[in-house]
């Protein structure tokens, strides 16, 4: 693996809120700083509702907004800012520059339009050609995403095809425009186990052959591990702790990772029981004082209650806790 | 193909059915079929000869029968008012209302829904909310007011425009207008929630992060999907036209079915009530059938 030292993507200390017509609300991701590099998948993990997609459409500006507004920080990405882009400069970057891949994807393909349609659009929003060379991309494109007959499948529409084709069709209709980075929020989700497999092998391999910076966002750790270079747990809208997935499975320094790897099933472990982390997720309008996970947190000791830990940087993994497991 | 059979079957059924019901009904609302047509001089001999020579003595079942014979042999028979025959009489009016109902219809979707398309887009806007008004006050308002207040308006008042009867364009603005004006306010609501609804479906999340332009997305996308629940109720539109238009081309003095068909019922006028009725219902039931064809051509789902 070669990782380039500038990064592609780089958000830095992102902050998402929502705010009423008044301006009062409160951060639903906060300060969150994820850098993507070519030809790497970085997995973005947490629970519903960490904020974890949320992050990934703010880099699309793909955010519903109002309610939720960028309230902080950048995403710099070939020397912009996007958080700064106009409407018509941001979409020129989506699809063609920055691309996503959806989770449910029977209702994420316009059921009233063939394959074939929507593809061929998204390629003419991008590129001027004519409509047989724009046929032509995106049968190729198609091809790649491992589709066994393009052409039989551009002429059927997204009801006509099953979760595993569809989500194939969505990694064609995002890949269709040589994208540099790819995000795919829970891509395999909806997905049988077996199908899951295949999909994120193609997108494995899709990632080597262009070079292209993967984010992946999802729950399942088995994924990350199988897949990911790099990864991102991220707990309340905030990152919690990142590194080599290597070095953060198999020593975990937060306590929630580690609470996380003791909840997954393994065959080969002599444990019986799973573990689960007590207590709930708090809600973003209240959150405590100090860490948010610390009145779930067995290692929790006086300052955690009291003060916010901020993240720390290591040599090779970043943590956020007061008392890190070793 | 078998739908349609299907449906051509059932058609075939109501119609006998509405038939019957129509023959019935306009018999046992009483009144007296030779007033129209005979002096008011006349002696009960007189109009007892009357009724024999129009076959009006014989039993009920046996009118109806001779009525449904003449029908299929296409006997439409004549007036009992002026002995005009109803085949001729129908061709004219015929006409009349097909102008009248297709220009109504033309304004439903024609105007309904560019301005529920604009409310969508402008969402919570002023001109959002002028246009939501306006279509509630649409939906509130009987169609006999608004044609006695813009015949007052637009005609008395400020003389712009005829207040009834036919002849060049300007005859049809206000009855097409006013039989319009219901089916556009609720076209207007439906595209305006069809819309919305649309727009915030997840593939147009897809779309937006493949690059399109919010104009390709809301022109293609969102609004060929709105398009199925309009069209699937266009047929409600159409029935609702066939029948306001008996209103709305009598206030109007529009020469057209609807104007004869009420004159009809008020002079017991039994052959011409029995046909011009008949005909209303095999309108409104092909109406539904065309929207049902078009929400089949439109619906990739059931088109493959």
């Amino acid at each position: 693996m070669t990782v380039e030292n500038t990064p592609l993507l780089d958000v830095r200390n992102l902050s998402i809120g929502l705010r009423d017509r008044d301006g009062v609300g409160y951060d639903i991701v906060r300060d969150v700083s994820i850098s993507l590099y070519p030809n790497e998948t970085l997995a973005v993990v947490g629970e519903s509702g960490c904020g974890k997609s949320l992050t990934a459409l703010s880099m699309l500006s793909l955010i519903a907004s109002p309610p939720l507004f960028i309230t902080g920080g950048s995403i710099m990405f070939g020397g912009h800012d996007l958080t700064k882009l106009s409407a018509s400069e941001m979409r020129a970057i989506r699809g063609a520059e920055i691309a996503m891949v959806f989770q449910d994807p029977m209702s994420a393909l316009d059921p009233m339009f063939t394959v074939g349609t929507l593809l061929t659009s998204a390629v003419k929003a991008h590129q001027k050609v004519k409509s047989a060379v724009a046929k032509e991309i995106s049968l190729a494109a198609l091809a790649d995403a491992g589709i066994e007959d393009p052409k039989r499948r551009f002429d059927e529409y997204p009801f006509q095809l099953s979760g595993g084709i569809s989500q194939r069709v969505m990694i064609a209709l995002a890949l269709v425009n040589n994208p540099k980075v790819l995000i795919a929020d829970e891509p395999t989700t909806a997905l049988d186990v077996t199908v899951q497999a295949q999909i994120l092998e193609r997108l494995k391999e899709l990632k080597s052959e262009r070079g292209m910076a993967l984010m992946l966002i999802t729950h399942n750790l088995g994924v990350v591990a199988s897949v990911a270079d790099r990864m991102v747990v991220m707990y309340t809208g905030e990152v919690v702790e990142s590194g080599p997935v290597a070095e953060v499975l198999a020593a975990p320094h937060h306590p929630y990772t580690n609470g996380l790897l003791g909840a997954v099933p393994r065959l080969n472990s002599g444990t019986t029981e799973l573990t689960s982390i007590p207590g709930r997720v708090p809600q973003p309008y209240e959150l405590p004082v100090g860490c948010t996970f610390a009145d779930r947190c067995d290692r929790s000791i006086d300052i955690c209650t009291v003060k916010h830990p901020v993240l720390e940087l290591g040599t090779r993994t970043d943590v956020r806790c007061h008392n890190p497991v070793d | 193909m078998k739908a349609v059979l299907k449906t051509t079957i059932l058609m075939l059924i109501l119609l006998l059915a509405s038939s019957l019901a129509v023959f019935a009904a306009i018999r046992l609302s009483g009144g007296d079929v030779t007033a129209a047509r005979l002096p008011a001089s006349a002696s009960a001999a007189d109009r007892d000869l009357f009724r024999r020579q129009m076959g009006l003595d014989q039993p009920i079942l046996r009118q109806y029968i001779t009525y449904l014979g003449d029908l299929l042999r296409g006997d439409l028979g004549n007036s009992l008012t002026n002995n005009a025959s109803i085949s001729d009489l129908a061709v004219q009016k015929i006409k009349n209302s097909a102008i009248l109902g297709g220009m109504s219809l033309l304004l439903v979707f024609g105007v309904g829904v560019p301005l529920g398309m604009v409310a969508s887009l402008k969402r919570n806007s002023f001109l959002d909310t002028g246009i939501t008004s306006f279509s509630v006050a649409g939906m509130a308002v009987p169609n006999f007011w608004l044609a006695l207040i813009s015949i007052h308006i637009f005609a008395t008042t400020l003389g712009w425009l005829p207040s009834a009867g036919q002849g060049g364009f300007k005859y049809l603005i206000l009855p097409s207008v006013v039989l319009a004006a219901e089916g556009i306010a609720l076209t207007v609501r439906m595209t305006r929630s069809a819309m919305i609804e649309n727009l915030n479906q997840d593939f147009v999340r897809t779309l937006r992060a493949a690059g399109l332009s919010e104009r390709r997305i809301y022109f293609k996308h969102v609004l060929r999907n709105s398009l199925l629940p309009i069209i699937s109720l266009a047929g409600l539109r159409i029935g609702q036209i066939v029948g306001y238009a008996l209103v709305v081309e009598t206030i109007f003095g529009w020469p057209g079915v609807g104007q004869v068909l009420v004159n009809g019922v008020l002079r017991r006028d039994y052959p011409v009530v029995q046909f011009f009725s008949l005909l209303l219902v095999f309108v409104v039931t092909m109406g539904n059938l065309a929207a049902s064809i078009g929400y089949t051509l439109a619906n990739p789902r059931l088109r493959k």
